[in-house]
């Protein structure tokens, strides 16, 4: 009797593990429940686009509730509050990442969970090619997947402001640089506005890396195979200091004081361009209303003609999911909600791309239309700064600093030579 | 003649002496001391548990982190006193003690010297400067965030600063930008901290010259002193108790400065207004080198250990 009744058991547990390994995840999702917990940093208008893409998440899984939580800031790096959420113990399921050497110290201390057998079974190769997977992960394991990602080589503009001087986007670095003197007659000052107080200032430098010695290069700058004292480097930075000396921007001591945040800037009347991140474009749009393509737009950073036009910097972001999270169920839907045609299309909406191919790109606006132009048909880079040793990154922004207030050669390789002691410290 | 008045005003303010010469006693525990401790203990010991948990302890681990290794959320690794080895070799470091230096005693040269001055101005009409001495003191009490972004339009690098519009009346199309030079940027902070730390310095020195006896001043007034003269030798030299606390209190705050660096210049330009205890928050938190920065946290308290332990002697000295 008792062999009989274990049998039947037996047996019933063996269907109902077949029927549910049949199930695909997607309608195992609709039964989620409980608390998911997502470590989000993001404030204003981002910040409000994730409550929405959270919302539509809960609509279609009703028993789920979503709780953010909110790390401490720490001037515009956040890394600082989660590394202190974490080790104060906080639990989160998910965790908003934009910065590749954090997600590999995330997975050094075992917080983070691969995403390997999620991938299979959502089938997220159908919406993410493998350069995106790549991009997530390290030693050949998954641990994040990109949401959303930006062209960090392209230059802002003003479209009344080129008009008012006359002149178009400039395709080449000498048609650049000839359009100070226009812009200056037209009346803005400060053709190039470079806010220097904490990091905005790098960006010029690491594009005109990528432009002057390739995406192999920089790579290997990145994980210090060639030093920071390499000519490569130094050309690159010349380049900038050409920049400087043809009149771009305002007093170096104005440009180590700019902090302000984009739409501010953006409403200043001295300067034209800006180097900056494709969040401008939701800050533009979402803070101060403009219309995109119509009141500001973009152009790829212009041709050196030095063999390497055909690179742009990009910055991504993506969600990775923690070890302990006491909702992994959640977790791993949300992700697989994230990439998915409502998320994609929510985060269209407000002038962010998302690398999935459920995105309707319809929703894109022109200039997005444009950034994810030229980062299809370009050779990317991530981010540099966002691949340094946290030791290095910051002797990196202030030695550049440095090199703004007297941008001679000698300053160039008195500051590289500064960088390179003590990136010989940092890995 | 006036260093006796001084002398003799020390005598009859009963601070120091007692009529008779004999030293102020206060009432000295020794009688009660066996009887009445327990409920002594009783009464203290929420103060004493609340101190060791919010002082003590967070002291103790403090400087036992500065002992290891601890970059990120990697595990901590035993050093021993790597970190200060490390840290008095660090140019970074080195600077930020120059930096600390110039922003505290300038900070409190500046701010108690012009209390002081005010004090002195405020204490020959009292009544009548009792809402400049509240306005005064009113800085003394705004957060020194929120006072860091007033100065910040105040000090703004282009033409709609308030310094520089002021300046521009005279000097046409003017515009420096006081925080972004590295030249002027800390002299900003340094004046910028003064603004906020002369309320304390003033009422200190003020509440000084109030307590002395209007006796002494009448006496001075009748032997045909100028007021010049009355201030010079009887109200500075009996106010000199609240400046050294004035003295104290400035240095304490301007050691531990972090606020106003945080929010106007964040270090910057160049690390030009890095203090230690600047440094010892981008160590910490930015770069999240824990280790590290205990080390550097147990270099300031040894700083400020260093100024109290003289003055808290001094001023509980004949107090048995």
């Amino acid at each position: 009797m008792f062999n009989r009744t274990l049998r039947r058991r037996t047996v019933m547990a063996g269907v109902m593990l077949a029927a549910l390994a049949g199930v695909s995840p997607s309608v195992l999702a609709q039964d989620l429940s409980g608390e998911l917990v997502i470590l989000q940093w993001q404030t204003g208008t981002d910040g409000q686009m994730w409550k929405d893409v959270e919302a539509k998440f809960m609509e279609l899984h009703p028993g789920v509730t979503i709780r953010e939580f909110l790390p401490a800031g720490t001037q515009g790096d956040p890394r600082g509050g989660i590394r202190t959420a974490l080790l104060g113990g906080e639990v989160v399921d998910i965790i908003i990442n934009t910065w590749p050497a954090f997600r590999a110290e995330l997975v050094n201390s075992g917080i983070l969970r691969p995403i390997d057998d999620q991938w299979a079974s959502f089938g997220w190769d159908d919406k993410l090619s493998q350069s995106w997977r790549d991009l997530g992960s390290i030693d050949g394991t998954t641990y994040g997947i990109t949401y959303t990602y930006g062209d960090r080589s392209a230059i802002w503009y003003k479209t009344a402001q080129l008009e008012k001087a006359g002149i178009t986007p400039p395709a080449t670095w000498d048609e650049f640089l000839a359009s100070f003197d226009k812009l200056k007659a037209a009346g803005y000052p400060a053709p190039v506005v470079i806010p220097a107080k904490y990091w905005a200032h790098t960006e010029w430098f690491e594009t005109l890396l990528l432009r002057t010695a390739g995406v192999e290069a920089a790579a290997q700058l990145a994980a210090h195979q060639i030093p920071w004292t390499d000519p490569k480097v130094k050309t690159a930075l010349m380049k900038y200091a050409e920049m400087l000396q043809a009149g771009c921007c305002a007093e170096p001591a104005t440009m180590l004081a700019i902090e302000q945040p984009y739409p501010t800037l953006y409403t200043s009347e001295d300067s034209s361009y800006l180097l900056f991140g494709m969040w401008t474009n939701s800050a533009l749009k979402n803070d101060l209303g403009l219309t995109e393509g119509v009141d500001y737009s973009i152009f790829q950073f212009p041709s050196l003609g030095m063999g390497f036009d055909d690179t742009s910097s990009v910055d991504a972001k993506e969600l990775n999911v923690t070890t302990n999270g006491a909702n992994p169920a959640a977790a791993d839907a949300f992700l697989d909600f994230i990439v998915g045609p409502e998320a994609s299309n929510i985060m269209a909406n407000y002038g962010y791309a998302s690398p999935s191919t459920a995105m309707d790109a319809s929703l894109l606006g022109p200039v997005q239309t444009i950034a994810t132009g030229a980062v299809s048909s370009s050779k990317v880079q991530f981010v540099l700064g966002d691949l340094l040793p946290g030791d290095l990154v910051d002797e990196y922004r202030v030695q550049l600093q440095k090199f703004l207030q007297n941008p001679t050669e000698a300053t160039v390789d008195e500051v590289l030579a500064a960088i390179e002691a003590k990136a010989a410290t940092a890995y | 003649m006036t260093r006796s008045v001084a002398e003799a005003v020390t005598d009859q303010s009963g601070v120091s002496s007692r009529a008779g010469g004999g030293r102020l006693r206060l009432p000295t525990t020794s009688g009660w001391r066996i009887k009445e401790a327990p409920a002594a203990w009783l009464l203290i010991a929420p103060v004493i548990i609340l101190f060791g948990i919010s002082v003590v302890y967070p002291l103790i681990d403090t400087i036992r982190l500065s002992f290891f290794d601890i970059k990120g959320l990697a595990p901590a690794k035993w050093v021993g006193i790597g970190n200060y080895i490390t840290l008095f070799n660090d140019p970074t470091f080195r600077g930020t003690l120059l930096t600390t230096l110039i922003f505290t005693l300038g900070t409190t040269a500046i701010s108690v010297s012009l209390g002081w001055a005010l004090a002195m101005l405020c204490a020959f009409a009292p009544v009548h400067t009792t809402p400049f001495r509240g306005m005064m003191f009113v800085t003394f009490g705004i957060s020194e965030a929120v006072s860091g972004y007033m100065w910040l339009n105040i000090l703004r690098p282009d033409k709609a600063g308030l310094l520089n519009a002021i300046i521009g009346i005279f000097v046409p199309g003017y515009a420096h930008s006081w925080l972004g030079d590295p030249n002027t940027a800390l002299w900003a902070l340094i004046f910028v901290a003064s603004w906020s730390g002369v309320g304390l310095p003033l009422m200190l020195c003020f509440a000084a010259v109030q307590s002395i006896p209007k006796t002494v001043l009448e006496a001075a007034y009748m032997d045909g002193a100028k007021p010049t003269s009355i201030m010079r030798h009887i109200m500075m030299p009996l106010s000199l108790p609240g400046v050294r606390v004035a003295i104290f209190i400035n240095l304490l705050g301007a050691l531990r400065a972090f606020d106003i660096i945080y929010v106007m210049t964040g270090g910057g330009p160049v690390r030009a207004t890095e203090t230690v205890g600047y440094f010892m928050y981008r160590e910490s938190m930015t770069q999240f080198k824990l280790g590290y920065g205990a080390a550097a946290t147990v270099v300031l308290l040894v700083a400020v250990l260093i100024i109290s332990i003289p003055a808290i002697i001094q001023r509980t000295a004949g107090a048995k």
